[in-house]
């Protein structure tokens, strides 16, 4: 093999191919079969105090955002307040909406708001379940300096083993648990807010009582 | 006990001695002692985290059983991820060592014309030398994990696989900053440092003609695979470049989407006590127009799958909390491992691969059992670094005086007689000898210890002497 060319990471040739080779290597490495542990349902997470609603509020606090229970009348009140003072923003729901007139996401660069609706919520962990086909709404949820999501309180579900029963993470290219602002603390250990991605984010979470507010 | 067939690792560079490079890490009390807390405070975060999940520990049970149920199927799960992936449009190539991974990303690039590279955290990268083989076939590597990023400007490697630069001090980061960005001397504020970086970052994100990730997790059921994060750089990588190339070790493989739930509910708790990342994507295909290239290696680990004593160490989902706990690896940093991954499991691993250059790994332990009792997949690390010790011992690589100690240690213990004579000359010369010489008589033991004032008679003559109503 010549080491400075460019490997064709189509088969090579000759000889027997990396694949074979692994997985021969791995056959005759086995160890004696352990079984699949058959389903537990004690993993199920014991929710220590308060409602779906309450847990995921101070889980979503403690990862950083910020979090307005509301019905849905407060709801479009707050959203329309916030996008009326972003200088741009981009808004995507279970189906996207509002194209934007470029399909290449480096257009975004300087995206200040995006706001959309997660499939579901978390409550032990307080992370969304936002997932798309679409490459500008994926750009968008990392380039946007402020995310803004809509949750419904009724799509809260209690732990990850819940969500991924509820989820098919085959259905878009893209789907990613989010959990607040992107953060670092690389620097000694001091949580700086906003490394690479969204610098704020906001949880707006909706609930049905009390409001006779149509849909 | 019969031990089983053992090949013995390739030998390599120079042997790593990490006793020397402790010391030399020590020799700075004051920066050992902050390091020390430093990673304290992650391990009590930890405990927190662990703490309100009540059941923790069937968790850790189950996350353990699905780990040892797929390295022993491990097969059939990399066929069954292969032939999803490719289902989802990825193209996925196969590297048995280190160069060759190294040889297939180059290629992918240099066919995709791409010359500036975005990484997110990989340590199979760092583990296969990738940025220098890059750079020196002229592709720009930019690594974009900010601790990441910081060791890379300062021609380092992480000292730690969750924390890359847990070992300096933010001033340490001002100066380099100051050198390489233009910062302000002085400039020492983490959230200003962070800034920075960002608009740095950002401006090599928005240029990358490629991206490059590693995998936390490969799904065989559904050919897709997990990246977790706090900062969001793969996310941003992968949404932007055209070209991305995630690379994998094999034994990352796990049956079904249902387990993530599992592991991802202890990945971070036990890193830095978050309950989630930020960040837990999941790729199941391209995006439109995007390349997406999938390389799975194995540079090693079919030979620690084949060792009977060693195979779990491969359970590792490299959540870092071993090395938080452990009171060597907090006390000596961790680029005195030399080994890419340091650390408890670094030094079961590692020796794997190369056991005379890694052969002092093992003995970087006080076998407290510490990282056994916090890792998540439940490896025992401590058993292994016990196991690892026999196996340096059996191959002769332990230092002469060592092995010359304990052959003289046994020749006396199989002897009561020269025993009980060399125990008289012990207790006399203790209390005779000046301290300075006793200190050398107990070689490095004796650095940092005072020695015990010697009793005035042996255990057997005290015993004879007490014992009462004679021999029962």
């Amino acid at each position: 093999m010549s080491t400075d060319a460019p490997a064709r990471h189509d088969a090579s040739g000759a000889g027997p191919s990396a694949r074979d080779e692994i997985l021969a290597a791995v056959r005759a490495a086995l160890p004696p079969g352990v079984e699949r542990p058959p389903a537990v349902e004690t993993l199920a997470s014991v929710l220590t105090a308060g409602s779906l609603a309450e847990t995921f509020i101070a889980a979503a606090t403690a990862a950083g955002a910020e979090v307005t229970s509301c019905d849905r009348a407060a709801a479009r009140v707050a959203l329309s307040s916030l996008t009326a003072g972003a200088r741009s923003a981009f808004t995507f729901a279970s189906a996207p909406s509002a194209a934007p007139g470029t399909s290449d996401p480096h257009e975004l660069a300087d995206l200040d708001l995006v706001v959309c609706e997660p499939a579901l919520g978390v409550a032990e962990n307080g992370a969304v379940w936002l997932a798309t086909s679409d490459s500008m709404a994926r750009a968008a949820l990392l380039l946007a300096q402020r995310v803004v999501v809509v949750v419904a309180e009724r799509d809260l579900v209690r732990d990850l083993h819940e969500a991924y029963a509820r989820i098919d993470v085959r259905a878009h290219p893209f789907g990613a648990f989010v959990a607040g602002p992107s953060k670092t603390a690389d620097i000694e250990q001091a949580l700086v807010i906003g490394a690479h991605g969204p610098k704020a984010f906001t949880i707006l979470l909706v609930h049905d009582h009390q409001t006779g507010e149509p849909s | 006990m019969t031990r089983p067939a053992f090949e013995l690792p390739v030998v390599g560079a120079t042997p790593v001695d990490h006793a020397a490079n402790a010391a030399a890490f020590t020799a700075d009390a004051a920066r050992t002692t902050w390091h020390d807390e430093s990673l304290w405070f992650v391990r009590e975060k930890r405990d927190r985290a662990a703490a309100s999940v009540p059941e923790w520990e069937a968790l850790r049970a189950r996350a353990s059983a699905i780990k040892e149920h797929a390295l022993t199927h491990l097969d059939e799960y990399l066929v069954r991820f292969e032939e999803n992936a490719v289902r989802n449009g990825m193209q996925v190539h196969w590297a048995r060592d280190a160069e060759e991974h190294n040889r297939i990303v180059h290629g992918i690039l240099a066919d995709a014309g791409a010359r500036r590279l975005v990484k997110s955290k990989s340590m199979l990268t760092e583990e296969c030398g990738l940025n220098p083989y890059l750079e020196a076939r002229g592709i720009e590597v930019i690594d974009t994990d900010l601790g990441e990023r910081i060791v890379q400007l300062r021609g380092e490697g992480p000292s730690h696989i969750v924390m890359p630069a847990i070992h300096l001090k933010k001033e340490e980061v001002g100066d380099t900053f100051r050198d390489a960005l233009g910062t302000p001397a002085g400039l020492d504020d983490p959230t200003a440092l962070a800034a920075v970086a960002r608009e740095h970052l950002r401006a090599r994100f928005l240029a990358a003609d490629a991206t490059l990730t590693g995998m936390n997790f490969a799904i065989a059921e559904t050919g897709g695979f997990v990246v977790c994060t706090n900062e969001g750089n793969a996310d941003l990588g992968m949404a932007l470049a055209p070209v991305h190339v995630a690379s994998v070790g094999i034994e990352k493989v796990i049956p079904r989407v249902e387990d993530l739930g599992v592991f991802l509910r202890l990945l971070a708790r036990s890193a830095t006590g978050q309950a989630v990342t930020v960040y837990s994507s999941h790729v199941h295909g391209p995006r439109a127009g995007q390349a997406l290239h999938v390389v799975l290696v194995d540079n090693g680990r079919t030979r620690q799958l084949a060792r009977e004593e060693f195979w779990r160490s491969l359970k590792c989902i490299r959540c870092g909390a071993c090395m938080n706990t452990c009171p060597i690896y907090r006390r000596s940093g961790g680029h005195s491992y030399g080994s890419t991954v340091p650390g408890p499991i670094g030094s079961i691993l590692t020796p794997g691969i190369d056991l005379q250059r890694f052969a002092s790994l093992p003995f970087a332990s006080t076998l407290c059992g510490s990282c056994t009792a916090v890792c998540p997949v439940k490896i025992d690390i401590d058993a292994q670094l016990f196991r690892w010790r026999q196996r340096v011992v059996d191959a002769g690589y332990v230092p002469r005086s060592k092995a010359l100690a304990m052959e003289t240690s046994v020749r006396v213990l199989d002897r009561p007689r020269l025993f009980r004579a060399l125990g008289a000359v012990a207790r006399l010369g203790l209390r005779l000898l000046p301290a300075r010489v006793e200190r050398l008589l107990a070689g490095p033991w004796g650095d940092a210890r005072e020695l015990p004032a010697p009793p005035s008679t042996s255990f057997r003559a005290w015993y004879r002497r007490n014992r009462r109503g004679g021999r029962r």
